[in-house]
């Protein structure tokens, strides 16, 4: 399982989305992304981030424009089509989003449910292969010896784990990492970027990932997005931005705030 | 911070108490309840004079009839089956309308309404009309009982757990929607789980209240203990009638101390 994954490209064309409360989220985005890129994605809180992860996955709506995974338009309404592209993507969150009482194989499961005919899943009656995708993806992030025990008795470094794995369950060729590692020490944050980067890595999946720490992006990024009130305002490489690229994103000088280890602060 | 105050850190003066609201709120109580006593004719003078005829009911119910406790032992059973019946049939009928009910999960605002003020409808109506109408509908007899208490556990349910659902994290529920999962996954794998505990608790309390309403169904002729209440009454054999109440007042006691123990387990 597992095999490099030749799809995976995100384009956005002209891309609005505008909140009913007036909000602005997304403006007149226009953005490819290749397949297996590791994109990090920086702004201020508000500047429209999480918006455009939600955007990729379809929860959250476009008010205008266009988003196609693999040249095929992101449906605007929840349905069978929605799903199907959903399968193939796999999300992240700050909070884990696990279900506490359940064990750790269970959680990772649900990343199955979208491969497996209804009613297997529904009596928890999962294909032999399913359950070695699940176990698979947990030996991936190193947990294995975890998968019996209830979720709550986890650590937030190996939540964020279970968490990976279930979005590596799905076999997905896209993964959306919303602020993965923002409830997460110092140190259980280098290690789970450094899973992200890995995966990437081994398995060529696309990977997005939002961060508000300016150190990290340099750090893990391969190609840095900024954005500002929902705008595109920086597109680069990691390797080459710089602390006034850094300040035009934040529209302000940044703070030991911005970034995990204070000592980068230049 | 009041500007007026010399000290800066002193707590703004207690605001007076508004008595003429006091005053008029006590005086509306007191004409009330007046008002309701003179509508159905209770005076307190009328008690008194009566109290000769409630002291000889009250001698010809005592002792207790501990004699005719082993005739009770059926009825009773047959009490608890019902509440157990309807418990369960109402607990699983309860699921679906509890979380069509619940707004964070339903399926449309038509569906969200419709569900609403079908609740409202079963909870308007009280237990003992829809004993009287299966009652009629099956005839009498325990099934009717465990119709009606079905029917009376989904609207206790229904209600409670709706509104528990709607207080979820909703994340979970979102996860599994971005996993690809269908509205129904969505409800078993994101939202279930956190509402398990509530659902648990919820349906042992229908089933305490269920206990006590079995007792009372048999006065319409749905079976159980209250069956054979009413036809001691009839005839007049209060010392029964007596045992009768007294056995049921410690097994409702029983009954609710066990389910309050579970359920504070749960907590």
């Amino acid at each position: 399982m597992n095999k490099i994954k030749s799809q995976g490209s995100i384009r956005f064309t002209d891309a609005n989305i505008v909140y009913p409360n007036g909000t602005v989220g997304m403006k007149d985005l226009n953005l490819e992304i290749k397949p297996g890129e590791f994109v990090v994605i920086v702004g201020s809180s508000g500047a429209g981030k999480s918006t455009l992860l939600r955007a990729v996955n379809g929860l959250n709506r476009m008010t205008s424009g266009r988003i196609e995974v693999d040249g095929v338009a992101v449906p605007q309404k929840d349905g069978r089509e929605l799903r199907v592209l959903r399968k193939r993507i796999g999300m992240i969150f700050q909070d884990f989003r696990l279900v506490k009482r359940l064990t750790v194989m269970s959680n990772v499961l649900i990343g199955r449910l979208a491969h497996v005919p209804g009613w297997r899943a529904m009596f928890n009656l999962w294909p032999a292969h399913d359950k070695e995708v699940a176990m698979q993806a947990l030996e991936r992030v190193g947990i294995t010896e975890k998968a019996w025990v209830k979720a709550s008795q986890l650590s937030g470094g190996q939540q964020q784990r279970v968490g990976i794995a279930r979005a590596l369950a799905q076999e997905p060729a896209i993964i959306l990492a919303d602020e993965p590692v923002a409830s997460l020490d110092p140190v259980t944050t280098h290690q789970i970027m450094q899973d992200l980067v890995r995966i990437n890595r081994e398995l060529g999946i696309t990977t997005l990932v939002n961060l508000h720490f300016l150190d990290l992006a340099k750090k893990y990024g391969q190609r840095i997005i900024g954005l500002r009130f929902g705008e595109l305002v920086y597109d680069g490489s990691a390797a080459s931005v710089t602390d006034d690229d850094f300040r035009n994103i934040y529209g302000r000088d940044f703070t030991e705030d911005d970034v995990l280890d204070e000592d980068v602060v230049g | 911070m009041a500007p007026t105050s010399p000290h800066p850190t002193r707590p703004p003066p207690k605001p007076a108490r508004n008595w003429p609201l006091w005053g008029g709120t006590i005086a509306f109580l007191v004409a009330m309840t007046w008002w309701s006593a003179h509508g159905i004719g209770f005076s307190l003078a009328e008690l008194f004079c009566n109290a000769a005829g409630g002291k000889r009911l009250l001698q010809e119910s005592w002792p207790p009839d501990f004699g005719f406790l082993p005739r009770l032992i059926d009825p009773f059973m047959e009490t608890i089956y019902i509440a157990i019946v309807g418990t369960v049939v109402g607990g699983i009928l309860a699921i679906p309308v509890a979380i069509l009910a619940a707004r964070n999960l339903t399926l449309g605002p038509i569906i969200w309404f419709a569900d609403r003020n079908f609740m409202n409808i079963l909870r308007t109506l009280p237990d003992l009309f829809w004993a009287m109408l299966f009652a009629t509908a099956v005839g009498f007899g325990p099934v009717a009982g465990a119709l009606a208490l079905s029917v009376f556990t989904i609207a206790v349910i229904s209600k409670l757990w709706s509104e528990s659902l709607e207080s979820i994290d909703m994340g979970m529920p979102e996860a599994v929607r971005a996993c690809g999962g269908t509205w129904l996954q969505m409800v078993q794998f994101g939202a279930i789980p956190q509402g398990l505990q509530h659902y648990v608790s919820y349906a042992l309390y229908a089933f305490e209240l269920n206990v006590r309403a079995s007792m009372v169904l048999g006065l319409v002729g749905a079976g159980g203990i209250g069956m054979i209440l009413e036809t001691q009454r009839a005839n007049f054999e209060y010392e029964r009638v007596t045992m009768i109440i007294l056995a049921v007042l410690v097994a409702v006691l029983i009954i609710e101390q066990i389910s309050e123990s579970i359920r504070k387990r749960l907590a």
